[in-house]
């Protein structure tokens, strides 16, 4: 029982940063319809900004500032207003093949002008278990979760308990009649861009600990941040905040009790069936666009 | 009376075709204008050169004597003109208080205090007083999107009255919308313009209600001025019953 438990709360920590990232997935899907396939590497890259800036000897707070700082700027504002935008107006489906190439360019980049080796990265937790009721759980399995949790409250509390969160619903829903009633719409949108750059740092800060900071890092967390924001609905935050709970719980769980080979199958098989018989996923609604 | 809107000699083409084509009008204070016209007449285009959504080609719309032609939606709205859409414009995802907190948010305070002030702006209490104006006030917190469709129509003038508006243009506030509803809905109209001083410009094809509520009417047809009067006046005009009315 103590390990199942053990197993839970890592499941939960690592489906907190498939959250984190899959809630980037859904936020630019909602305010401007962008599919961004070069979300995991996303997440890699603001380690390795982290850690150029150490090379410069800056104590690892300032790193994470900096790495903060570019991200939004890069990952943020700069994916936006260079690929975003001019690609958006040709549709959805050219846009996120771009983002495709996104991916490639960014992994290949880093490859090429960092390093094709794994990289440790300091931890915000000591590299320990703590020992509750029997239960083993590793500090830094559990500052994820507690990092990644409340980062995701903040969030929630941005979008639904201040005007700030107010307008950007009203941009995400009915940019028409928003931008008639004065609420800036262009801003709204640049703003989610910004908290998807801010939320990949964040994931990025957490996991590059556990994984070492390599640029292979955004394949399997990209394509398991998508499965969860399919899963979860992929145009409802608390959607993707489920998807990715639900998703590191069963990750975990059927590679401890079914298969080590089949872990990557089985969150395949949880996307295949929510596909068929929940095609909005598990919290998603129904939506109507115009074409 | 003083005019609140005056529109002159307004053109929209599009291509070769003239959706609207030298159309020109005055609305009073306080008054409730009606317009009519069939399908394709141009009304709705009408609109949105009035409104900014659409650069007109040619002509001029005066809003207090201040010429507002191209003037921006959300700057029109800023000076007191609000309008509701043949299309419901709400809200879904948002409660019934909160499409009517944001409709009139963003005309107080400073862009800071829009953006990081308190999240009802001070305007909870306007908006339970709409509500219950609108006879709506059991759901207030219900989301917008859940709403009938006549109260979803409700819901949309509501908006269009919160900002406290000089003039509101309704583009088929009627269509689809039940007769208890519509009842209620002309109502509330009759009372805003009462009580506040408010002015209307109603576009609408239920000619009983136009009839019931507008004091004067302007008949379009494609895109000009076919004939202009009381309802009563209207109703006997030979050229309107030809263009509109049907024989």
């Amino acid at each position: 029982m103590a390990n199942f438990i053990a197993l839970v709360i890592a499941g939960l920590a690592t489906g907190a940063l498939y959250a984190l990232v899959a809630i980037g997935f859904t936020l630019l899907w909602q305010t401007s319809q962008t599919i961004n396939f070069a979300q995991g590497e996303f997440v890699m890259l603001p380690a390795f900004f982290m850690l150029a800036a150490m090379n410069f000897h800056l104590p690892f707070w300032a790193a994470i500032l900096i790495g903060l700082a570019l991200s939004m700027t890069i990952l943020g504002c700069a994916f936006k207003k260079l690929l975003v935008d001019p690609m958006l107006k040709h549709g959805v489906l050219p846009l996120a093949i771009a983002t495709m190439a996104l991916s490639t360019f960014l992994k290949e980049s880093v490859k090429t002008f960092y390093s094709a080796e794994a990289s440790p990265f300091p931890s915000l937790a000591p590299d320990a278990d703590l020992h509750i009721l029997g239960v083993a759980v590793s500090w830094q399995n559990l500052a994820v979760l507690v990092v990644a949790l409340a980062a995701m409250v903040a969030l929630q509390a941005l979008l639904n308990r201040t005007r700030l969160g107010r307008q950007m619903q009203a941009a995400a829903q009915n940019p028409t009649a928003a931008r008639i009633l004065g609420v800036p719409v262009e801003r709204m949108i640049l703003l989610t861009f910004l908290i998807n750059g801010a939320l990949v740092a964040l994931a990025s800060l957490l996991i590059s600990p556990i994984y070492l900071a390599k640029f292979t890092n955004g394949e399997t967390l990209g394509l398991a941040a998508f499965v969860a924001a399919i899963v979860g609905g992929y145009n409802q935050i608390r959607g993707a905040i489920v998807g990715g709970l639900l998703l590191g719980v069963v990750d975990n769980l059927s590679a401890a009790y079914v298969s080590t080979q089949y872990r990557g199958a089985i969150p395949m098989a949880l996307l295949i069936a929510i596909i068929l018989f929940k095609p909005n996923g598990l919290l998603g609604r129904a939506e109507e666009r115009t074409v | 009376m003083t005019a609140v809107l005056e529109v002159a000699n307004l053109r929209k083409r599009f291509g070769g075709v003239a959706a609207v084509d030298g159309v020109s009008f005055e609305v009073r204070e306080g008054e409730i204008l009606g317009i009519i016209g069939p399908n394709g007449s141009g009304k709705s285009t009408l609109f949105n050169c009035i409104l900014g959504q659409l650069p007109p080609s040619e002509g001029e719309v005066r809003l207090d004597g201040r010429v507002t032609t191209r003037m921006r939606p959300c700057d029109l709205n800023r000076l007191g003109v609000s309008r509701t859409f043949q299309l419901l414009q709400i809200f879904p995802k948002l409660s019934v208080r909160d499409n009517l907190i944001l409709a009139a948010q963003e005309h107080q305070g400073t862009m800071l205090s829009r953006l990081f002030g308190r999240r009802d702006a001070g305007l909870t209490e306007a908006a339970d007083q709409m509500v219950a104006f609108f006879k709506l006030d059991h759901l207030a917190d219900e989301l917008a999107g859940g709403l009938s469709y006549g109260q979803q129509k409700l819901l949309d003038a509501a908006m269009a009255f919160m900002s406290g508006p000089r003039l509101v243009l309704l583009d088929e506030p009627a269509g689809g919308v039940n007769l208890t509803m519509l009842a209620n809905l002309k109502d509330r109209l009759k009372a805003f313009n009462k009580e506040r001083g408010a002015t209307f410009v109603v576009i609408e094809h239920n000619m009983e209600f136009v009839m019931s509520l507008c004091s004067r009417v302007l008949v379009l047809a494609e895109g000009k001025v076919l004939a202009e009067g009381l309802p009563a006046e209207l109703r006997a005009n030979p050229a309107v019953i030809e263009a509109y009315l049907g024989r």
